[in-house]
């Protein structure tokens, strides 16, 4: 068994595909049709290792919570902010290490968390 | 590698290698001192501080120094300047944020950190931000904003330490007055570098309180209250801690590196190291 797709649903299709294609550097690799009628996209950033799998949902209620793990959050944070993403919490430190969030077009939150060793010998 | 970078804001940041002495200086902006391996000592007035690769030395705009190494010795040295307007601006939306939190509108009743010229220790957020900036800079990265995150964020981590060594630390000594506290701990802090400076030599209680302008028993007293330890026990965790470090980087042979943090006998060195690492040196060194 493995972990394969993520879920994110959205109201605005287009507007979504274009954040994830255009600034988190995802690309389309197809659709599958989980529900009867209901068409979902499949995309996929080779660098984060994961698929999502972007479905339109008029209502829009269900938010997804995704956290990226990264090697240096400053870093990443400052390149996505670069190219145009929104953050709406900037680095900052937690227990777990440092880490800063951002939401897309639909509301789904992303955490970009550098997880961090504070009880190195 | 070595580089000196000035950003257009004037941060300035400094990598060496190798030792060289250099002679005395004035450090024009508030400096962070770190060693990344080897060690370089710092002579500022009477203090005559080492610095290692587990802590780092602030020093403040206008103070004179002169620095050395050991000729036998390959130093990695890095250095951050904070131009006056960088820390200003850093302090202003520091207080801002944490005024705000307490006390609306009376920005001035807050007491600024004095930066309080020391050895602190080297880990956690800064050690990792610090380590990351290098790398960057080592690869040749141009970014100045991007520079200017990590410079911003040694701030804000140089604070937090600021705050759990200076602050948290005056508030448990046993005095009344704020001002005494304040002092009480400063002499503290002239003990602590001093046993971080001279912890592989034979420090009696006599010269240790002299450095720190204390009675003996006033400096038992008070540094176990600031710092939880007495500071015999605190100079064995330092040495213990040190002997990780060159027995994880070095291959100098166990029996040696007892004395060369200072202990006298093998037997009571592996001894301490095993009840307090749950391991022996010498498996220690074959699992790092």
């Amino acid at each position: 068994m493995k972990l394969k797709y993520i879920p994110v649903y959205t109201a605005d299709f287009e507007e979504q595909i274009n954040f994830y294609t255009q600034k988190l550097g995802f690309r389309i690799t197809g659709t599958m049709t989980f529900y009867e009628g209901r068409e979902s996209t499949v995309i996929r950033s080779d660098k984060l290792n994961v698929a999502l799998l972007v479905t339109n949902n008029d209502s829009n209620s269900d938010k997804s919570n995704i956290i990226i793990n990264t090697a240096d959050c400053l870093n990443d944070y400052h390149a996505l902010r670069t190219a145009g993403v929104f953050f709406c919490k900037s680095p900052a430190y937690l227990p777990a290490g440092l880490a800063a969030e951002f939401l897309d077009p639909a509301g789904n939150k992303f955490m970009l968390l550098e997880e961090r060793n504070y009880n190195e010998q | 590698m070595d580089y000196s970078k000035v950003l257009r804001n004037n941060n300035k940041i400094v990598s060496r290698t190798g030792g060289q002495r250099q002679g005395p200086q004035y450090t024009s902006d508030l400096s962070l001192r770190f060693v990344l391996s080897g060690s370089e000592r710092y002579d500022i007035g009477r203090r005559h501080l080492s610095i290692y690769p587990d802590s780092f030395l602030i020093l403040n705009r206008g103070t004179q120094y002169s620095t050395d190494t050991d000729l036998d010795q390959q130093v990695q040295s890095f250095a951050i300047n904070f131009d006056q307007q960088f820390l200003q601006d850093f302090k202003d939306c520091w207080t801002f944020d944490h005024d705000s939190l307490l006390d609306k509108g009376n920005g001035n009743g807050k007491v600024q950190p004095e930066f309080n010229e020391t050895i602190y220790p080297f880990a956690g957020d800064i050690k990792y931000n610090v380590f990351h900036l290098k790398q960057h800079l080592d690869d040749g990265m141009q970014d100045e904003m991007l520079i200017n995150e990590y410079l911003h964020h040694t701030l804000i981590n140089y604070f937090h330490i600021y705050n759990d060594e200076i602050c948290k630390k005056a508030e448990k000594l046993d005095f009344l007055n704020q001002g005494t506290r304040v002092e009480i701990l400063r002499r503290l802090n002239l003990a602590k570098e001093f046993l971080y400076s001279n912890y592989n030599q034979n420090i009696s209680l006599e010269d240790l309180a002299e450095h720190a302008c204390l009675s003996v028993n006033h400096l038992l007293r008070t540094f176990k209250q600031a710092f939880g330890l007495t500071p015999h026990q605190f100079l064995i965790q330092l040495r213990l801690k040190r002997s990780l470090m060159l027995l994880k980087d070095t291959r100098y042979p166990v029996n040696e590196v007892v004395g060369m943090v200072g202990f006298e006998c093998p037997s009571s060195f592996i001894r301490l190291f095993r009840t307090h690492y749950k391991i022996t040196p010498l498996k220690y060194r074959q699992s790092a």
